[in-house]
């Protein structure tokens, strides 16, 4: 794997936990607690970010890639069916627009963008990494690869942290307002 | 649900960075299913387009 496609998972990776950031800012700024479509493209996120930490650690494999492109076809659909939901004029839509759009619509692009840089980076991969022993690759998984996968790791852990916090072991509300472990915490 | 998906894609996650390859791959498929599982019983209205 050369480094200009190693960066390029890399940046795949910290590309997708930043927006998982934002969503949680977005979440806590504004006070709008994900409803469970919303929670089901966060979980589409981490799916496709799965097949970047494969390859930062095992190095290129077309399965890898498979992987993301997997999860990023379950994120069009989980997003595609939100936004077909409000596409009627009048529809509300759930949630505050963030820069003319919401969220639901800004993950379906970004799905598509996540299957676009996929594409390119399995294109320039050129010769899978089978060749290479595992001691080889693991001696490669280090600095801003390691912290790659670490954060997206954590990143995954928070929402599930804010999955349990907000639903509990039960469903979630359809059209959530607040927090299911808020009423032990009073 | 999603709680359960989280954890077991961090597992898969930590798994994958210990070098468990196929383990890890294994919890993903489980997560891929319970996902598109919880899809299914979420979506179940008819979009209603503007035709």
């Amino acid at each position: 794997m050369g480094p200009f496609v190693r960066l390029g998972n890399a940046a795949g990776a910290v590309g997708i936990a930043t927006v998982l950031l934002i969503a949680f800012g977005l979440q806590f700024g504004l006070n709008e607690p994900p409803c469970p479509l919303c929670t089901l493209q966060r979980v589409a996120f981490v799916l496709c970010s799965f097949g970047f930490v494969l390859n930062l650690r095992f190095g290129v494999q077309p399965l890898h890639y498979g992987l993301t492109l997997l999860g990023a076809l379950f994120g069009v659909v989980a997003s595609g069916y939100q936004v077909l939901q409000h596409i009627a004029p009048g529809a509300a839509a759930y949630g505050s627009p963030l820069l003319g759009m919401h969220l639901d619509t800004w993950s379906l692009l970004l799905f598509f963008a996540v299957i676009a840089v996929a594409a390119l980076l399995l294109m320039m991969s050129g010769r899978p990494d089978h060749d290479r022993s595992d001691h080889q690759t693991a001696m490669r998984f280090r600095g801003i690869l390691r912290f790659a996968v670490y954060l997206l790791i954590a990143v995954t852990l928070a929402n599930a942290a804010n999955s349990f916090a907000q639903c509990g072991a039960t469903e979630c509300a359809a059209k959530p307002t607040g927090y299911w472990i808020s009423q032990y915490l009073r | 649900m999603t709680t359960l998906i989280f954890l077991v894609m961090a597992i898969a996650m930590m798994t994958a960075s210990a070098g468990y390859r196929g383990t890890a791959i294994g919890l993903f498929g489980v997560s891929f299913i319970a996902a598109v599982l919880w899809l299914d019983r979420y979506a179940i209205e008819m979009p209603r387009l503007p035709l």
